[in-house]
């Protein structure tokens, strides 16, 4: 069911086809309105995820199955990289280490919610001649614990997008699409 | 006038939030929307090509740069809180970046910016700064970042040089004697810089990358970052990030200097590259 929902917006992102050729540098802002749902899509996806793992009435076995599903929107190799306010030194962790980390916190209640903001950056050209783009999310995680210690923070999330033209074959077609994928997060809390 | 124009500007922005039953506070979400993201949202803002809630304009579109979102933004992007720019300043930096005729606009594959990165890398076990200069290059089909100059200071007394003593030197009739007096000069590991050329200038990117390659350079962490502009004819400005309470944050403007000629641009530019050559 998860990957048709993806094939679906894929398919509908190259439906949603233009004049421009791959080797142009430039994307429509049709097109770039398609990419940006779908990024977004994804995104979306990361929180409910992050919501879910970190939730401490998730079973193990459920969270672990969630874990391989969050980790599947990320390209290889993709890093955490997180600071708080009292300590600017970034930490950098791999996907999976940041997911086990939220999983194994130390409070007996959790509530993770997240603003109902974001912002999408323009997308630049790689030397690879992908494309690349940010999406900034803010997330409030609350942790208590049964002796009454609380701990709050507000964190922004710089989430990395790359974004790529792929090609499939559907009934003896070629079909070319937009593919989105996760990369490098950076975790920073704020003051807000 | 200017902090109620900037109170128009907030408030135009919280209004603009969508109206969502949710348990987060309203007031700090209208705080992180009135923040100035992504250097990328700072572009747009100072461009005047997105609105309130960060969505992009084109060409096409009415408000795209137009002169009234642009002052409507430009006003945002200083930084409040710094009395070192004079109000006068930014009505002249306002004033010739919405000139009528030829309006400034800023763009990312303009060149004329670059970014200083101070990091942390230990060197045969300690942490030591080391700052890094990055500037946007063009590569096959895009563009990347690459390093364009580095300083550390524990290089720099390596090359300290005294000039204003007549100091150790090779005399001018070495050369007879097939430099043999080199074994003299290279005793002197601690004055070494003297027997260089006058116009000999350091480079510690050199250094940065020898030192890297041979492990005994190892990266740490990155403390700040921040962008340097010299894209705006006759000004520059430095850009950095305020994450702080308030309406007043994200990447905003935090100096601010009028040059009037190249020597003045080229003069600052080795200041901040800490070139004293």
């Amino acid at each position: 069911m998860h990957n048709y929902k993806y094939l679906f917006a894929l398919l509908f992102s190259a439906l949603m086809m233009e004049n421009v050729s791959a080797q142009t540098a430039d994307i429509s802002p049709e097109r770039k309105q398609a990419i940006d749902s779908l990024a977004l899509e994804k995104v979306r996806d990361l929180s409910k995820y992050i919501s879910i793992i970190g939730n401490k009435k998730t079973p193990f076995s459920e969270a672990t199955r969630v874990m391989d599903r969050a980790e599947e929107l990320f390209a290889p190799d993709s890093e955490m990289g997180v600071s708080s306010l009292n300590r600017k030194e970034i930490s950098y962790y791999k996907v999976r280490k940041y997911f086990e980390r939220l999983m194994a916190l130390n409070y007996d209640r959790v509530t993770i919610s997240w603003y109902d903001i974001h912002y999408i950056s323009d997308l630049e050209r790689q030397p690879d001649g992908r494309y690349v783009g940010v999406v900034t999310i803010y997330q409030k995680f609350e942790g208590t614990s049964d002796d009454g210690m609380k701990y709050k923070d507000t964190t922004k999330k710089d989430i990395t997008i790359y974004v790529e033209r792929k090609k499939t074959q559907i009934q003896g077609r070629i079909i070319e699409f937009w593919d989105v994928m996760l990369g490098d997060i950076r975790v920073s809390e704020t003051s807000a | 006038m200017r902090s109620i124009n900037l109170l128009y500007v907030f408030v135009t922005i919280l209004l603009s939030c969508p109206l969502r039953a949710q348990l987060l506070d309203k007031d700090d979400e209208s705080k992180l929307y009135a923040e100035t993201k992504q250097v990328n949202q700072f572009f747009r803002r100072f461009n005047g090509e997105e609105d309130e809630k960060g969505e992009r304009y084109y060409p096409k579109d009415k408000q795209y740069r137009s002169d009234k979102l642009r002052k409507k933004y430009i006003g945002i992007l200083f930084d409040a809180s710094n009395s070192g720019i004079s109000p006068d300043l930014k009505t002249q930096f306002v004033k010739d970046v919405l000139d009528k005729t030829e309006p400034a606009i800023l763009n990312f594959h303009g060149g004329n910016w670059f970014s200083e990165v101070h990091t942390t890398f230990t060197m045969n076990g300690k942490s030591e700064p080391v700052t890094l200069f990055m500037e946007l290059e063009k590569d096959h089909q895009g563009t990347k970042w690459v390093i364009s100059k580095v300083h550390a200071d524990m290089f720099t007394p390596y090359f300290k040089r005294d000039t204003t003593r007549v100091g150790k030197f090779l005399h001018p009739l070495s050369h007879e004697l097939d430099f043999m007096n080199l074994r003299k000069a290279f005793n002197y590991t601690d004055s070494l810089s003297q027997f260089t050329v006058k116009r000999f200038v350091p480079d510690h990117l050199t250094v940065f990358l020898y030192e890297v390659k041979k492990g005994n350079l190892k990266f740490k962490t990155v403390e700040e970052v921040k962008f340097h502009f010299f894209q705006i004819n006759g000004w520059y400005f430095e850009l950095s990030e305020f994450n702080r309470s308030g309406y007043n944050t994200g990447w905003l403007i935090s100096n601010l200097v009028k040059v009037n000629n190249d020597a003045e641009k080229n003069l600052l530019r080795k200041y901040l590259y800490y070139e004293s050559k």
